[in-house]
């Protein structure tokens, strides 16, 4: 085949794979520019557009956020984690336990936090990878130990943190997570969204770990064959999703003030939801870090716009679903030869 | 309103304003004058609902909408945040976005949105809260009945009506670790305390009326002597009764609590028999409107607690609380 012939359609297929890779950053633009032109105002001033306004958006996100980056990486090996909310729910518990009741400082508790939701994740990808039990019925499972383990952990009851020296009381420090930086305009767990997000898209961009990622996704005994560590890479990534829960659930209850042993439930689908909006495909192999953060905005953005027109809260989640749809419909039309 | 009289109404507002302070006018506290347009403003206010999923508190906004339908100036948003602490402080950042001239919030958990709450106040929005407190006093008041009490009173109807001699009863609880399921116990055990009425079993049954019946299935396995259950709710005991019917045990008293009166509520179970007694949980929605009426239209203080009393709901009066609860709508 000469160069004349196939340049033309690769071009067309170039600009098509742009739109299909990032379907979500443009659907993103389209519900920012809806919610521009669908902005109430007062006193001659779009409300959506308010400073204030966007970046509450993002906080709202944050947390399902840092979920979705982990629950990207586990889709794309062809998993799935159910077990990140109430992961988040645990660690949003065992934060407020072990800063009120065991009065530890905010180190230690941070890092013991990460450690369980390390652990747990490990736990899970060990039980995938080596006994080769479907990713769905393990983090199943996990999804009520972890909630179970919460609720005998808080004794049933929601923990509630009070910041000061006296005994019983956590570091004022702890509660920065709450706060909002820059003029107090931009908040915390937004600012630790971005980085985890970041730190996420590095990682699948430059190291060979990435390239696994990929490949057990695309096709695991493919991958097996060329010589790809499939078992050692599933339990990383299913331990950083653990991790990364543990993280939203500290943000969790420094927001709060607040260690809820019922937080986080449902969370796993919002962050399903932006991963699948984001353009991964839930069978692996496929999809972006940048997809699912567009994703998780994109569905911020439209639920604030909704509630800003007073749009009742059941057609709400009418519309999000509908949204999903719509993602999941793109893929399918996605053109194979584009990935 | 004629317009001789709303003039009239105007100056005294406006008099009143100037002649009076109120009590929580201060340099940090916002006063509720600071909002009062007097009755010929209009007024949007917020309403942000823990959840809509439960019957008692769709029933609390209905009868907001309802006693808000009878004042012209009030135009009434509203939010579910559906049970999640996170998406209700997001509700509350929206309706401040909104601009709205009062905040009515039911919150789903006390200590989560005390902060957005105060943002609210702060910025002089006045506040009401409803049912489930916040942490601190930055609001403006809180409306809402006595769980403990209504748990005491439920001890008490064991006590003294249903098992005077004492015997054995078990208790189904609601969702752990959340607040009305430990108030509404630790009160009922105040009520029967000193009394021989002993609790053999409790199990939780998360509110919902199918984890009631499941719970009362295996407990009359197991306790097959108790001589009574007292259930956290009505739809549990709804369940409870279910079980105590498929165990032989049709005649077995059971009691809830909320009282709401719908067709589907405890009001109609207890009139239908299904129940021996329910307790009325007021949700304080017509008292959160008559407040806004009196911080908005009338430039009145209004008292930082109003505890709303309960009622026993016996057969011999079921219709008639049914008929005065609804009366208006």
């Amino acid at each position: 085949m000469t160069a004349e012939l196939t340049e033309a359609p690769p071009k067309r297929r170039d600009i098509l794979a742009a739109v299909f890779r990032f379907q979500s950053l443009f659907g993103l633009v389209l519900v920012f520019l809806a919610a521009v032109v669908y902005s109430p105002s007062k006193n001659g001033e779009l409300l959506f557009l308010d400073s204030g306004n966007l970046f509450n958006v993002v906080r709202s996100i944050s947390e399902i956020g840092i979920l979705a980056v982990g629950m990207t990486l586990v889709i794309l090996i062809g998993g799935i984690d159910l077990s990140v909310g109430s992961v988040l729910g645990l660690a949003s518990v065992g934060s407020a336990v072990l800063l009120v009741n065991n009065d530890l400082g905010v180190v230690p508790v941070v890092l013991a936090v990460l450690a369980i939701g390390l652990g747990f994740g490990l736990l899970q990808g060990v039980a995938v990878a080596r006994f080769r039990i479907q990713a769905f019925i393990v983090t199943l499972a996990g999804m009520q130990i972890a909630r179970g383990l919460a609720r005998i952990w808080s004794g049933g009851q929601g923990i509630t943190i009070t910041y000061g020296d006296a005994p019983g009381q956590a570091p004022a420090v702890f509660s920065l997570l709450g706060e909002r930086t820059f003029d107090g305009l931009v908040p915390i767990p937004a600012l630790i969204f971005i980085v985890v997000a970041a730190l996420a898209v590095l990682l699948l961009r430059v190291s060979s770990f990435s390239r696994h990622v990929y490949a057990i996704g695309g096709n695991e005994k493919a991958a097996r064959l060329s010589g790809v560590p499939v078992n050692r890479v599933k339990v990383l990534v299913f331990g950083i999703c653990g991790l990364l829960a543990a993280l939203a659930g500290i943000v969790h209850a420094g927001q709060l003030n607040f260690g809820g042993p019922n937080d986080g439930a449902m969370y796993e689908l919002d962050a399903i939801a932006a991963v699948v909006i984001g353009g991964t495909s839930l069978s692996g192999g496929r999809g972006s870090v940048v997809g699912t953060v567009a994703g998780a905005l994109l569905v911020g953005v439209l639920r604030n716009i909704l509630a800003l027109n007073n749009v009742d809260s059941n057609v709400q989640l009418l519309i999000i679903g509908l949204v999903i749809v719509l993602a999941a419909g793109l893929q399918r039309l996605r053109p194979a030869s584009v990935s | 309103m004629t317009r001789k009289s709303a003039i009239v109404l105007g100056a005294c507002v406006l008099l009143a304003a100037c002649g009076t302070t109120h009590e929580n006018t201060g340099a940090a506290g916002p006063s509720s004058a600071a909002k009062c347009g007097g009755p010929s403003g209009s007024y949007t206010i917020g309403m942000s609902q823990a959840n809509v999923a439960e019957p008692y508190r769709q029933r609390m906004d209905d009868d907001i909408r309802a006693a808000a339908a009878a004042v012209p100036q009030f135009k009434v948003n509203f939010a579910d945040a559906a049970q999640d602490n996170s998406k209700q402080v997001e509700q509350v950042d929206n309706f401040l976005t909104q601009q709205i001239d009062l905040l009515i919030i039911s919150p789903n958990e006390a200590t989560p949105l005390t902060a957005p709450v105060k943002r609210a106040f702060d910025k002089g929005i006045p506040v009401l809260v409803l049912d489930r407190k916040v942490d601190g006093d930055a609001y403006t008041e809180f409306i809402g009945a006595d769980n403990v009490d209504i748990g005491r009173q439920a001890g008490q109807y064991f006590a003294n009506v249903l098992l005077p001699q004492g015997g054995k009863i078990a208790e189904i609880r609601g969702l752990a670790g959340s607040t009305p399921a430990k108030e509404r116990g630790d009160g009922f055990a105040q009520g029967i305390q000193g009394h021989n009425v002993q609790i053999v079993a409790t199990q939780d049954g998360d509110w919902l009326r199918d984890k009631g019946q499941q719970q009362a299935d295996a407990i009359l396995k197991a306790h097959p002597d108790i001589q009574a259950i007292y259930s956290q709710n009505d739809p549990m005991a709804e369940g409870a009764r279910i079980a105590a019917q498929n165990a032989g045990r049709a005649d077995l008293p059971i009691t809830g609590i909320d009282g709401l009166p719908i067709e589907a509520g405890g009001i109609k179970a207890v009139e239908a028999g299904r129940l021996s007694a329910t307790f009325v949980y007021p949700t304080g929605g017509k008292e959160a409107i008559d407040a806004a009426k009196k911080i908005l239209l009338d430039c009145q203080p209004v008292p930082k607690t109003q505890t709303l009393g309960t009622q026993l709901v016996t057969k011999a009066n079921a219709a008639q609380v049914y008929a005065t609860l609804n009366e208006g709508k």
